[in-house]
């Protein structure tokens, strides 16, 4: 009988949120919040692995909801900042909007810049804040019906979510009225909850983000135990055969689809928190590429493997850029890695910690058989 | 036993100029297995095909239960109740044998329906009751990808069962198998009949003995005879076009 949680996967889970929630016992505040970044990366992580490793689709625009999640709560939290309070008027109007406006245009976000009413809502930070999650969710729910409704699968899907994320990036760097462009949104202030204001390098801020970490890997991992979680494996694994014992195959991979990429934009979204800025350079496809690589190392086919893996792999760059001369070496150093993880261990890291454990758990049951075998 | 539980009324497909099957009129009754026979490239795979929406027909129409569903798409005509196995046994390889026959269990369908932990007892006791009749009690625990041939096979075939398709459509069920193999196929097969309708593709005469009460035969995307085994077997057309294969052996 599979259960929810096979028996070590539970203290898997346990462990790992235990050991994220105690850090603020040993670290500073300034290491808090690089942990905090990382951790943004390794929901990230999580998220590329519920498509990839049980959906078996390859996303190579991730990036993109990340992204999307980024931009609405650096919005939110730009026109919270002070910079946006000194272009003398009533309201909040970003600082760069008054640099780039049409000489007489009114200062304020109704008309400052072409489209920067787009602003308006997100004088609340909780639309930011609902925005980061649910556009995304929606977007790639739209994306999904279109793009699965055809039958487009494999390689085909990769390269459409790839051209998707160059495209944003693209309008986002050209709409510098409205995006500040290539410069990003920076000089952001701070989101609140129940008159705490989330300093980024606090224990507070540092603890929001564990606990939603925690949250998401929990929802996540019993999701894909539902029945409809397996339904999702097997569409991966034959579409066909789904779709002949009257699934609609298209439905359940737009809503993984979607529910992946409201995961990004909260790791996007609590990424702003914590690092004060968003930036196009998370719509670049390096940067697409390197989550796949962080699941991949990590396991894709496990939601807190790849999660794991995105962690780790991001401490060990902060170690690496530490040595000068290491700084160079380290893209080599990476794609080294995810060459020897994709030839000599496909499910990646949490592969063969769930090797070890079968292992560890077969052994004791083949020694009873083996002292059957003797008494014969 | 009279009630028609699949018919077709002058299908055809037209593939630009060439038409694989070419008006082809049945009537399968509720708990009947009929048997396909044909040549090669005869059109029995597009016959199924078409029933089961994997191609779209040009002329004529489908009824499963009285209910038309010429050309409805893949999923909802398997809601109207059509199984079909490939020639190609596809099973869930990545997945357990269990979970291959939970999936299969798709008596609701939709996405927030599943979005539950696990069967109920009743599902979980005809779940069981399919490992047994397949044989695979044993594998249960297995990752169907590394199954034998044959256990691959029966699992597919399990998998119908257990989806409760009412009409079922079976591509070569005996391709690849040894004698042994197809022995329980057969056995499997059998204890289907009555309850599920069943229309079986196979080319194995000493097999289509064994499960056979009426057969249809193609030629050319037409239905050149009908009939039960012995009146098929002597019928001069059919000799005909099995000719220089020294009728079918
Ligand atoms: N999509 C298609 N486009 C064009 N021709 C097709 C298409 N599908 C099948 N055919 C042709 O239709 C004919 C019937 O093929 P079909 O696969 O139905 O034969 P069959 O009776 O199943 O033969 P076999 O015993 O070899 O499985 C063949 O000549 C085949 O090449
Ligand atoms: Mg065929």
């Amino acid at each position: 009988m599979k259960t929810l949680f096979s028996s070590y996967h539970v203290w898997a889970y346990l462990a790992f949120a235990i050991v994220i929630l105690a850090l603020p016992l040993i670290g500073d505040e300034f290491w808090l919040n690089r942990v905090a970044k990382y951790l943004c990366y390794g929901m990230l992580g999580a998220a590329v692995a519920l498509t990839w490793g049980y959906a078996g689709i390859l996303n190579l625009g991730q990036g993109l909801f990340f992204g999307i999640g980024a931009y609405a709560m650096a919005m939110s939290l730009k026109l919270k900042s002070y910079t946006s309070m000194q272009q003398g008027s009533e309201t909040p109007v970003p600082d760069f909007m008054l640099w780039n406006a049409e000489p007489g245009a009114p200062t304020d976000l109704c008309c400052i810049t072409p489209g920067s009413w787009l602003w308006i809502p997100f004088q609340s930070q909780w639309v930011g804040l609902i925005v980061a999650v649910v556009l995304p969710a929606v977007f790639a729910y739209i994306m999904g019906r279109i793009i699965f409704g055809q039958r487009i699968s494999g390689v085909f899907v990769s390269i459409i979510t790839l051209a998707l994320v160059l495209l944003t990036r693209l309008i986002v760097t050209d709409a510098q009225p409205l995006t500040n462009g290539f410069n990003g949104l920076t000089d952001l202030g701070w989101f609140t909850v129940f008159g705490v204001e989330l300093d980024p390098y606090s224990k507070v801020t540092y603890m929001v983000v564990a606990v939603a970490l925690i949250i998401v890997l929990a929802l996540t991992r019993m999701l894909v135990a539902t029945r409809a979680g397996t339904i999702l494996q097997a569409t991966r694994d034959s579409d066909t055969r789904a779709l002949y014992l009257g699934y609609d195959v298209p439905a359940y991979q737009s809503f993984f689809f979607a529910v992946s990429a409201g995961i990004a934009g909260l790791a996007g979204m609590l990424y702003v928190i914590v690092a004060e800025f968003a930036s196009p350079s998370f719509l670049e496809l390096s940067f697409s590429v390197t989550m796949v690589v962080w699941a991949a190392v990590g396991g894709r086919g496990s939601i807190l493997g790849a999660c794991i893996g995105a962690i780790l792999i991001n401490m060990l760059e902060a170690r690496v850029s530490e040595t000068e001369s290491l700084v160079e070496a380290w893209k080599l150093i990476i794609g080294f890695v995810f060459v020897i993880v994709v030839i000599y261990l496909p499910k990646g890291l949490s592969g063969l910690a769930h090797d070890l454990m079968s292992k560890l758990q077969s052994a004791p049951k083949l020694s009873s058989v083996q002292k059957e075998e003797a008494h014969q | 036993m009279n009630a028609v539980a699949l018919e077709l009324d002058g299908l055809a497909v037209d593939f630009s100029g060439f038409r694989a099957v070419d008006g082809v009129s049945m009537a399968v009754a509720h708990g009947e297995l009929r048997v396909l026979l044909g040549a090669n490239g005869a059109g029995k795979t597009t016959l199924m095909d078409l029933i089961s929406g994997k191609t779209k027909s040009t002329e004529g129409r489908v009824y499963v239960h009285g209910r038309d569903v010429t050309n409805q798409r893949e999923h909802k005509i398997a809601r109207a109740g059509v199984g079909r196995k490939f020639q190609i046994p596809s099973v869930f390889s990545g997945l357990t044998v269990r979970q291959n026959l939970e999936v299969a269990q798709s008596g609701q369908p939709g996405v927030f329906a599943n979005l539950k932990m696990r069967l109920d007892t009743e599902a979980q006791e005809r779940l069981d009751e399919t490992l047994d009749l397949i044989g695979l009690t044993d594998e249960a625990e297995t990752e169907a990808g590394v199954l034998s041939h044959g256990q691959t096979q029966w699992l597919e075939l399990g998998m119908l069962m257990i989806q409760n398709a009412s009409v079922i459509l079976l591509d070569e069920p005996t391709a690849g198998m040894t004698a042994g193999e197809t022995a329980k196929t057969a056995e499997i097969i059998n204890r289907l009949k009555g309850k599920h309708t069943l229309l079986v593709v196979e080319h194995d005469m000493a097999f289509v003995r064994d499960i056979a009460e009426r057969i249809t035969v193609l030629h050319l995307g037409k239905v050149l005879a009908e009939g039960n085994v012995a009146f098929i077997e002597n019928h001069p057309d059919v000799k005909a076009a099995y000719l220089g294969k020294q009728g079918i052996s």
